[in-house]
């Protein structure tokens, strides 16, 4: 299948058409995803800032991630779901859309970034885990995630008022 | 009130209002960085009220856990506040009658008068019992994210 295809497949399915069709689930759908952005990546920086040994640093890196997990974990899977109901809806204009293109590969990036520290660098966390400022690895780990979610988030925005 | 829709119509005609109005991608680098700056809000108000509340890291010591979140409430909140004027600068008298964004304006008079008078002094350890923590917490919490419903429900239905 095409990507043509997959998107008007897509946008031929119950959801896509509820979400086109119906007087508010395009908007709930949005202010649903907006908030899930609100609880994951808003709850994830402020790991990302202990990585960087700028918040909590009194506090272990480890700790501060089970503290943190479930909160961002809720917020990606809220976002994730409500993501896919609006790409159903939209899916051939987002494919031809360069900000949501852009929007997929900082996603992507933000993944490999978390595979990475969790796979390599996280490895050696009995050396680090104390530290109120971390090895250059973690402190790049935190950095990237920063630094990817805000050009989420910016592609995102600019997705809005660019594909309707 | 004839003095409030004059200020609004000189806000309206002004020429930072109308270089906004009329550029899709200034409006939407703005719209972007004021969300930018409610993540960082809603997310520090989360990491220091829930630890205020005693839910998150509630055996660390709590400046340990707020200090930082606090300070990121208050630049976030800078951002949110000189993006938002320049993104309703445009539509300033339709904005001032629309209900949702009144809501939100209300909302965010309280949070920011809280966070500035009292939160931030409970944040950082400077005074309140452990209930008066959780009073805070919790009202922080319910503060931002009345702020964060309401100018949702205006970007989307008003």
């Amino acid at each position: 299948m095409t990507a043509v295809q997959i998107a008007e497949w897509l946008e031929s399915t119950s959801v896509g058409l509820w979400v086109r069709e119906s007087l508010w689930g395009f908007s709930i759908m949005v202010a649903v995803h907006i908030l899930g952005l609100t609880l994951s990546v808003g709850t994830l920086l402020w790991f990302d800032l202990r990585l960087l040994g700028i918040s909590m640093t009194g506090s272990q890196v480890s700790k501060v991630y089970r503290a943190l997990m479930p909160w961002f974990a809720v917020g990606f899977g809220v976002m994730l779901v409500s993501g896919g109901v609006l790409l159903a809806g939209f899916a051939t204009a987002a494919f031809e859309n360069t900000f949501f293109r852009l929007k997929m590969a900082a996603v992507c990036v933000a993944a490999v970034n978390a595979l990475a520290y969790h796979l390599m660098t996280e490895r050696r966390i009995a050396h680090w885990d104390h530290a109120a400022r971390p090895p250059f690895p973690v402190r790049l780990a935190g950095l990237v995630s920063i630094a990817v979610w805000a050009t989420a988030i910016l592609s995102g925005r600019m997705m809005s008022y660019t594909m309707f | 009130m004839p003095a409030l829709d004059s200020l609004l119509a000189a806000i309206e005609t002004s020429r930072l209002a109308t270089t906004v109005g009329q550029s899709i991608a200034l409006t939407g680098w703005l719209s972007a960085l004021h969300l930018i700056g409610m993540t960082v809000v809603t997310g520090g108000t989360l990491v220091s009220s829930l630890r205020l509340l005693g839910v998150l890291l509630a055996d660390e010591p709590v400046t340990v856990v707020t200090r930082a979140a606090v300070r990121g409430v208050t630049i976030g909140l800078v951002v949110s506040l000189s993006t938002g004027f320049l993104l309703v600068s445009p539509r300033a008298s339709a904005a001032a009658h629309a209900v949702f964004f009144q809501t939100k304006m209300a909302l965010l008079v309280m949070a920011a008068a809280f966070h500035f008078a009292y939160y931030r002094r409970v944040a950082e350890g400077r005074l309140g019992s452990v209930w008066g923590q959780r009073l805070s917490g919790g009202l922080a919490l319910v503060l931002w994210l009345g702020v964060a419903v309401a100018g949702s429900a205006y970007i989307l239905l008003e």
